[in-house]
């Protein structure tokens, strides 16, 4: 078995190579962190076998915890490595030729530090080094919104900065204070300790938390930068953000409240919190012109149905959960990256510019109709099965809370459908405005055709899907790996 | 009508916070402390060489961290390159700087590194380490930058020394995960006399090398700040 | 000591105070310099918190130098390590974001966040 830690050093060491040879190779690095992304792709698949009957605990610098670090993978770690690889390698492809310009090794250095950030935050083992991990993510991604050096991405990246920051402060006192009361920072040593800890506290401690890794993960009311970060960013990281980022953050909330904090009080306010979100999303998305914008609000939409369906404190809403993130992960960067495209050729982010446009670029709006579809939860798409399973699982709790949720549910979809039926409309029906418009080149359009292979063929694989989404939702729920640490 | 929201939004964060930090002064259950750092005391003498209790700390128990550190400088130093492209509007400032600030700052500079140097040499007897001594280090290349407009700066040169220094943490971490230890950023060089410089295995080497890092990062950093304006 | 108001009751007021008046200048604030400054508050709240978390009363630094010192006369040198560490990232975002700044402000020519329209919170 290769060491799950490659999967962080990889990407790591590469991001230190390009930028040591860059002077040299200039603009060649891409191939280079492509293939350390390609292998990246190939460690986590081959860690899930391993992890599906007890987690992988890597023991780093040879100290065992809870004295030294540790990476505690279990099977909802390998199953979110292999979405961050795969998504990782398939936008960075699709960077290829969207990405112009000089000093391009830069870019790619970035890339591959916010895939390194990503992949230790969900494998890491200790709390503080959750937090480091979290922060090289964050500022990874503060610097690739404003990549573009145009005056919409320097505010967004402003305003997601300042408020990315006040979030990292607040973890900061959560950690300080987990410190402080059970003397360990490593997270299956205070599962075990948390609950001799004065309920007062405990509660401080989870709002502490939640509020800050609440920023990054764009819960209501935490969510303010987000449709300016993803929709000035440049659109392969707004597939990036959009795609795993925030939904890292969410994990790591859902994965404190079920198994280290053990605080399951709180899931009830969670999927309130996350219902209002995904209207709130909804219902903004509505009245947006600008395509990215769209596509921003419609994602702070679906992270509040995550949050909802995580929330549920059962087996079967984890697993939904799980897979309605792959779902979306699959989806929001098609949307993405065709609209990124789409932008280029014509000029404009308003979609109303874009009348006619599947006449000049079939492939695209192809692609873009399977990504609509499958995340508003069509069939045959995977977007349809695990929506389905999202209200199954809310429904089979049999309160009276969930019934009504779903329904709101129900509401934020058919308000989804019908702006999203508004922007296909105009993309096939009239005769296309602008000039010289063509379709997206071979490197790009190849990537966004393999997302739209998973959401195609997931329900063909479904039986898997579901296997591995519930061993997942096991072990959280369970709390299996962190009974076996010591 | 905004300012009545954020009155009330405000008013509830105050409170939000009051009642946290009420839960602040309840006193902790545990009279009894046992913590992570006490065990780490009673160890650290024997298991690494070092005389500075931190300094093996942020070493070695908590190695990883400080790699995950090293990482967020040379982010800041990246993103601060990439939004300081020298713009076409360069104005050049000619300071007209006295003779004697010129010269003590060049005279001053050699002290500097020197002592920087000795920080950062020393991390594992003495209080500071790498990150002291970079920052020193590299506030000696910001007096002279400050104080004459002649001074040449290879940006290449700092990026290269950047990227070389974060390989070779990851290299001597990894020297650890595939030789005998098999686990990253184990200590593999002899531990030596305690509490002399040759003396607890890699800390002082991984020290050196994070010193490297932060002093070429913060020179960079500055000179970027500098040349935009 | 059994009073409530020992050193470290002070430190946890102290530094939340910090961080409440840092997280206050930040949300209200327009001019963007001066966020920046609330920021940086409140990250030395935060990692005087932190470092607090170590003390032991009457205690002294980790340094065995000095061989006539017992492990029980130190304090713990894990929040230390920490708050190093929080030190330099907390540096790291600040530099980022003056530098962002700078470079919005010579394409908007102001500071004021009510003047630049995406940064209506």
């Amino acid at each position: 078995m290769v060491n799950p830690i490659l999967l962080i050093l990889i990407p790591l060491g590469t991001a230190f190579l390009i930028s040591t040879v860059a002077g040299a190779l200039k603009n060649s690095t891409k191939y280079i962190a492509f293939l350390a992304l390609l292998a990246n792709v190939w460690i986590s698949i081959s860690l899930l076998p391993k992890v599906l009957d007890h987690p992988v605990n890597v023991i780093i610098a040879g100290i065992k915890p809870p004295v030294g670090i540790n990476l505690l993978v279990g099977p909802m770690g390998a199953i979110f490595s292999i979405i961050i690889s795969v998504a990782g390698v398939l936008v960075l492809l699709y960077s290829f030729k969207y990405i112009e310009g000089e000093s391009q090794s830069k870019y790619y250095t970035l890339f591959l530090l916010l895939i390194t950030g990503a992949q230790g935050m969900i494998l890491t083992g200790d709390v503080f080094n959750l937090f480091v991990f979290f922060e090289i993510l964050a500022i990874s991604s503060y610097i690739l919104v404003g990549y573009s050096g145009d005056r919409n991405g320097f505010e967004a990246a402003v305003k997601y900065l300042i408020l990315g920051s006040v979030g990292s402060v607040f973890i900061l006192v959560a950690i300080a204070l987990i410190y402080q009361e059970t003397g360990t920072l490593n997270m299956a040593d205070i599962a075990g300790k948390f609950a001799l800890v004065a309920s007062g506290k405990k509660m401080m401690i989870l709002l502490f938390f939640i509020t800050g890794m609440g920023v990054e993960a764009a819960i209501f009311p935490l969510n303010s930068w987000l449709p300016d970060a993803h929709s000035s960013a440049p659109s392969s990281i707004s597939a990036v953000l959009s795609g795993f980022v925030i939904e890292v953050a969410l994990v790591v909330i859902i994965k404190f409240v079920y198994t280290i904090f053990a605080m399951t009080e709180v899931l009830q306010y969670l999927s309130l919190v996350g219902v209002i979100t995904l209207l709130v999303g909804e219902f903004a998305a509505f009245n947006q012109g600008n395509i990215k914008r769209v596509l921003a609000y419609s994602s702070i939409g679906q992270i509040g149905l995550i949050l909802f369906a995580m929330s549920l404190n059962s087996e079967a809403g984890l697993s939904a959960g799980m897979m309605q993130i792959v779902n979306h992960t699959a989806s929001k960067s098609i949307l993405f990256l065709v609209a990124g495209y789409m932008i280029k050729r014509t000029g404009s982010y308003q979609f109303s510019d874009y009348k006619g446009i599947a006449k000049k670029m079939p492939v695209s709006s192809f692609l873009f109709v399977l990504g609509v579809l499958s995340l508003v939860g069509v069939p045959p798409f995977l977007g349809f099965f695990s929506k389905l399973n999202i209200i199954i699982a809310a429904l089979s709790s049999g309160n009276v809370f969930n019934t009504v949720m779903v329904f709101l549910i129900l509401l934020g979809t058919i308000i989804e459908s019908v702006y999203f039926l508004k922007i296909i409309q105009i993309f096939y029906i009239g005769e296309p405005v602008k000039e010289g418009v063509k379709e997206a080149p071979f490197f790009a359009v190849l990537p966004i055709a393999l997302f739209a292979v998973v959401i195609l063929l997931g329900f063909l694989v479904l039986p898997e899907i579901k296997d591995y989404a519930g061993s997942a939702a096991a072990e959280l729920f369970t709390k299996i790996q962190m009974a076996q640490v010591f | 009508m905004r300012k009545l929201l954020s009155i009330v939004l405000l008013a509830g964060f105050i409170f939000y916070f009051a009642t946290l930090t009420g839960g602040l002064l309840i006193p902790s259950n545990s009279s009894e402390r046992s913590s992570v750092g006490l065990d780490i005391l009673s160890r650290t003498a024997n298991e690494t060489g070092s005389a500075n209790a931190v300094t093996s700390v942020v070493v070695l128990y908590r190695g990883f961290d400080t790699l995950g550190e090293v990482t967020v400088l040379f982010l800041a130093a990246l993103g601060i390159s990439v939004f300081m492209k020298s713009t076409s509007k360069v104005r050049k400032r000619t300071l007209d700087q006295s003779f004697i600030l010129k010269t003590g700052s060049r005279l001053l500079f050699p002290l500097m590194f020197l002592f920087g140097f000795y920080i950062i040499v020393h991390g594992h007897i003495t209080p500071g380490g790498g990150f002291p001594g970079g920052v020193i280090i590299a506030t000696g290349f910001f007096i002279v930058l400050l104080t004459s407009e002649s001074v040449e700066f290879n940006k290449t040169l700092m990026s290269v020394l950047e990227g070389l220094a974060g390989l070779t943490f990851i290299g001597l971490g990894l020297v650890g995960l595939f030789g005998s230890g098999n686990s990253f950023l184990q200590n593999f060089l002899p531990l030596g006399k305690f509490n002399t410089v040759f003396s607890a295995g890699i800390i002082p080497v991984i020290y050196a090398v994070v010193g490297i890092k932060v002093a070429a990062e913060l020179s960079s950093v500055v000179f970027a700040m500098k040349e935009s304006k | 000591m059994n009073s409530i108001i020992t050193i470290s009751t002070v430190l946890n007021t102290a530094s939340m105070g910090l961080i409440i008046l840092g997280l206050f200048i930040i949300f209200t604030q327009k001019n963007l310099i001066k966020m920046v400054i609330g920021l940086g508050l409140a990250d030395t709240g935060v990692n005087i918190l932190l470092v607090s978390t170590g003390y032991i009363e009457g205690n002294t630094a980790p340094i065995f130098s000095n061989t006539s010192l017992k492990i029980s006369q130190m304090v713990d040198p894990v929040p230390q390590a920490l708050v190093l560490t929080s030190i330099v990232i907390g540096f790291g975002v600040s530099a980022l974001a003056l530098a962002l700044i700078i470079r919005l402000f010579e394409k908007t020519g102001t500071l004021d966040t009510s003047k630049i329209r995406g940064l209506k919170w």
